[in-house]
């Protein structure tokens, strides 16, 4: 067989028809040569011709031959090979099943793996133009900041500001009196369109010429919101909306798929940072003129041929001139002051971070993948020893190796096809429930895409010829090495060449043991994450509560108005019938959260170290810990008159604090009366603690409970209301329905629209069925591993009993006792289970400490679950235990094995 | 055991007339090739003419013939093929190995002379 020749026969293929005609004429100048000839001899014209078509012969048969030499007969053959495997599957259907089943769960786990990986770092953001290119700051910055980086000369391809997501009340018709619908969007520089390189399906976008200070509001809408809520209106342009109960003239609609740049939170629509505070309470206190308020995020698309380092260190520099220029603390810290990270996908991103998610999900799939074909190439080969004297034979009449092995790799890539489309379909379907159980749950606020786009499409095509070959090669390879002498004789039961090829299947399944290992103490270790966030005590009876959500900012009234209103509210609610105490807090009481702030305690002794802790901060009304019903145990809640403190930020603000942060922060001693201070962003807060109480949340990741400090809403709070609005937490002996609420609030102030009211039972629910669901997909990759790893090792076993009958029945015609022929079988299977253990968690080990080493918070879980007895220890055992039963089970048949009828069937 | 071996030959041995032919007469047209055969051998290799296209198929696909389109000696339009250099190498390989076959299988075969007593 020619090597070399594939492409020219492929080429000979695509070219056919032209070359179909090409023959055609040759053929016809060919007898016309020879009937010219023959005329020339002297024969008659009509003899003269007819001998020249005799002497050619068929020309049906001068064209076949053309073809076959021209390339048909690869594809025919190749066609002639998938034919003959489809036959053979269906002939064993058993067989199929049970691969094309494997087959699928691997592809569609790794397919639902690699589009959780496409929607957070492959996919870029739509409609955005060039979106790698695009970088951000990873903290936000004060406007006049932005406003120098901008106007520096060649620093950037374009730059852009904007705060948000932030809530807007809309209403579509700017006539009527309807209720206004919250939706998010982003507070923009102008420059915001063009930096991300998008031009508007309708109208314009934002220009410095119209958008100027004092203007009538203008808004731009994205193509989703213009479909949805505005009826893909043509002559949409010009028409008003009711933005947080000002008029605002539509003046643009966005790209189709636009939703902002990060769209995981998408933006429906745009407001100008021009536009007046009174319709969007973000741009109060003149914050685009204050060096004191860090509250835009900016977006810089890179110039060409410059680096995301260079950038940086050129943005790093201005921001210390400009900290130096305002007097800013911190502008002598060392270390970069700016950071630059990712802002081309779904949700911000570091470079590290990006890795790091890359990295482990790829070790994921290549576990997957590689469990699923070395246990199927398992399968095969044992398949194959069957199928041995069939290729024996068809080698022995003169097929070659390479055609049994073509053969041989065509079932297995046609079993792959199999595989990969019914996996990618689960995947599908998974990942289609999956988003439509999220979109119910409010919680998240999330907008992550999953659904498998074209290059998730591509990647399943591309694991699955992959698999294909992967588990097709090895047994090919390894079948059609048979000896043929022997493997005819297998049946006479004398085959020698068992030992080597065993050898391959026992390595299949070491290396199956040990890819099981890391993947469920991989898995175990994501899953106790999840589990322990799902599990825990809310330090709180969650029955007598409920809340709902309040913004009056977006109901149009005036930020001073807004803040006004809730003096006095929760004592005007808590006079309905069955409400005991009613309470404020800038977010649900959820249980979980992150410490991702960190405060200092000024030293008692001038000078020396101070230690930065980690913490969590939570903003509430007075009566709150009373009304979750949460003791404290020192000091006391925070009184009527701290609700709603117009405090500046030198200002001291009371703190209550919970008892783990009373003993990170202060130790044994007493907190009471004590100092915090938090340097966040150049801008230090201090705060005096004055109660302490026995509430513990829990960490998101890790089994701890997280220091918290709690503050008093301020009158800078209550005028903004933050992304879930301000939430007023009920606690009543009956539960209280909507409209008596609604009713209330409509008294208070009409305008006033409540959302998302919910029982605290409900809530919980809710968070607890999304890490639910988590934990579902984690346990069950992770028992997917168990049970490939488990298969593998019982068919393995039973091959060998089968392969040792003879010599069995002989030991036990000698007088072996079962339990001896038991250990004899079950040494192999030992062997195989502490070899594939040992490497399978030296490789999780190795893992987790790349893994740990990456991230600051990969480490401390990975450290927690370390010291955590039933997964270093507890998965281990289970899989070895696992692991020996299915390995003991085919054993115990060589001890029913009658030594008469072993050694006499022949 | 024998048929098979047969056709191989007949096969492999057109192949190596055809690059033949075109060494010694320089480009030539199908019809040209065949009846330039046909004399060589004296009308006894060739049973049909149309075989040859095969075998220039197969030829020009391992590249070692060229062909180009021309106009025949009655003005027609006819395809002229040429042997080109890895045909020759590849001639020369052939033309070695067919000599070093016949003269083996002529030992062999040969009455007396040198065979087994």
């Amino acid at each position: 067989m020619n090597v070399g020749l594939p492409w020219a026969r492929l080429k000979g293929l695509m070219r056919r028809r032209e070359s179909d005609a090409e023959l055609q004429d040759e053929i016809a100048t060919h007898l016309e040569l020879a009937a010219a000839e023959n005329l020339r001899r002297g024969m008659p014209p009509e003899e003269a011709r007819r001998l020249a078509a005799v002497r050619f012969g068929s020309v049906t048969s001068a064209k076949e031959g053309a073809w076959e030499a021209r390339g048909l007969p690869g594809l025919a053959s190749c066609l002639r090979d998938a034919r003959y495997a489809i036959r053979g599957m269906r002939s064993n259907p058993g067989f199929t099943l049970v691969t094309v089943a494997t087959l699928a769960l691997g592809i569609g786990l790794c397919s639902v793996l690699f589009s959780v990986l496409n929607a957070f770092v492959l996919r870029p953001a739509p409609g955005v133009s060039d979106a790698s290119r695009l970088v951000t700051l990873e903290a936000p910055v004060p406007y006049p900041y932005f406003q120098r980086y901008r106007d520096e000369k060649g620093l950037s391809a374009g730059m852009a500001a904007f705060i948000g997501p932030v809530p807007f009340g809309v209403s579509v018709d700017a006539q009527a009196d309807g209720k206004p619908e919250r939706v998010f969007g982003h507070l923009v520089s102008l420059e915001y369109f063009s930096t991300l390189g998008v031009a508007p399906l309708l109208g314009r976008f934002f220009d410095p010429a119209q958008e100027t200070p004092g203007a009538a509001p203008t808004v731009v809408v994205s193509a989703r919101f213009w479909r949805m809520r505005l009826h893909a209106d043509p002559h949409v342009i010009g028409r008003a909306l009711r933005v947080n109960g000002r008029q605002a003239t539509i003046i643009g609609v966005g790209p189709k798929d636009f939703l902002g740049i990060f769209p995981s939170t998408p933006a429906e629509v745009f407001l100008p940072v021009t536009a007046d505070p009174a319709v969007a309470p973000e741009l109060a206190d003149d914050i685009l003129h204050r060096t004191t308020q860090p509250a835009f995020r900016v977006l810089v698309r890179l110039r060409p041929g410059m680096t995301m380092a260079a950038t940086e260190a050129r943005l790093d520099a201005y921001t210390r001139e400009i900290d130096q220029q305002t007097g800013k603390r911190g502008s002598d810290r060392k270390g970069r002051q700016v950071h630059l990270i990712l802002a081309g996908q779904a949700s911000p991103l570091s470079i590290p971070e990006r890795s790091l998610v890359a990295t482990f999900y790829t070790l994921l799939v290549v576990l997957i993948l590689s469990l699923t074909c070395s246990n199927l190439a398992g399968l095969i080969l044992a398949r194959g020893s069957a199928r041995s004297r069939e290729i024996a034979i068809r080698l022995s009449i003169g097929a070659s190796r390479f055609r049994v092995i073509r053969q041989l790799l065509t079932e297995s890539l046609i079993l792959a096809a199999l595989g990969g489309v019914a996996g990618f379909a689960a995947a599908y379907r998974l990942l289609d429930l999956f988003a439509r159980f999220r979109g119910d749950s409010a919680l998240l606020q999330s907008d992550i895409v999953y659904t498998p786009d074209l290059r998730v499409v591509l990647f399943a095509f591309v694991i699955s010829a992959l698999a294909g070959a992967g588990f097709g090669l090895l047994p090919a390879l390894a079948t059609t090495r048979a000896d043929l002498a022997t493997a005819l004789k297998a049946s006479m039961g004398t085959r020698r060449s068992r030992y080597r090829r065993f050898g391959l299947r026992n390595l299949f399944v070491v290396y199956q043991v040990a890819a099981a290992m890391m993947l469920i103490l991989i898995m175990g270790v994501w899953s106790s994450g999840l589990r322990n966030a799902a599990n825990l005590d809310p330090g709180f009876d969650p029955a007598p509560l409920q809340f709902f959500s309040l913004d009056p900012a977006r109901d149009g009234l005036a930020p001073n108005q807004s803040a006004a209103l809730y003096t006095g509210l929760a004592q005007r609610l808590a006079r309905l019938p069955g409400v005991e105490s009613v309470a404020l807090a800038d977010q649900p009481p959820l249980n979980l959260t992150v410490a991702n702030r960190s405060v200092s305690v000024p030293s008692v002794p001038a000078g020396s170290r101070e230690s930065v802790h980690p913490v969590a901060f939570l903003s509430i009304g007075p009566g709150y810990f009373a009304t979750l019903g949460a003791p404290l145990v020192r000091g006391a809640e925070f009184s009527e008159r701290d609700l709603g403190l117009d405090a500046a930020p030198s200002d001291i603000l009371p703190a209550v604090i919970n008892q783990t942060a009373a003993k990170d922060l202060f130790g044994g001693t007493d907190p009471l009366g004590r100092r915090i201070r938090q340097d966040a962003e150049g801008v230090q807060r201090t705060f005096q603690v004055t109660g302490v109480v026995r509430y513990d949340r829990q960490s998101l990741a890790v089994n701890r409970p997280v220091a918290t400090i709690f503050l008093p809403l301020t009158h800078y709070d209550l005028r903004r209301g933050s992304r879930s609005g301000t939430i007023v937490l009920l606690r009543a002996r009956t539960h209280l329905d909507g409209a008596t609420i609604r009713r209330k609030l409509a008294s208070i102030n009409p305008n006033l629209t409540m959302f998302n009211p919910q029982t605290m039972r409900e809530f919980l629910a809710a968070a607890n069925r999304v890490v639910q669901s988590g934990i579902a997909f984690t346990s069950g990759v992770g028992l997917f591993g168990l049970l490939l790893a488990c298969v593998g090792l019982a068919g393995v076993t039973a091959q060998a009993v089968e392969l040792r009958r003879k010599e069995i029945g002989i030991r036990m015609a000698l007088g072996a006792r079962p339990p001896q022929v038991l250990r004899l079988v079950m040494r192999e299977g030992a062997v195989m289970i502490s070899a594939g253990a040992a490497f399978g968690f030296a490789g999780a080990y190795g893992i987790s400490r790349v893994l740990a080493a990456a991230s600051a918070q990969m480490a401390e879980i990975i450290g927690w679950s370390t010291g955590n007895r039933a997964l270093t220890i507890g998965i281990p055992f289970m899989l070895v235990s696992l692991a020996a039963i299915a390995c003991y089970l085919p054993a115990r048949r060589s001890i029913s094995l009658d030594p008469l009828v072993a050694l006499r069937e022949e | 055991m024998v048929i098979p071996q047969k056709l191989d030959l007949l096969q492999g041995t057109l192949d190596l007339l055809v690059l033949r032919t075109l060494v010694s007469m320089g480009p030539l047209h199908g019809y040209g090739i065949a009846r330039r055969i046909e004399q060589l051998s004296e009308d006894e290799v060739l049973l049909n003419q149309g075989t040859i296209y095969a075998a220039l198929v197969r030829l020009q696909d391992r590249g070692w013939i060229a062909a180009e389109w021309g106009v025949s000696e009655n003005n027609r339009r006819a395809k002229y093929y040429s042997i080109t250099r890895s045909g020759r190498k590849r001639l020369a390989e052939e033309t070695s190995y067919w000599q070093r076959l016949s003269a083996m299988i002529g030992r062999v075969l040969a009455p007396s002379e040198g065979g087994p007593k």
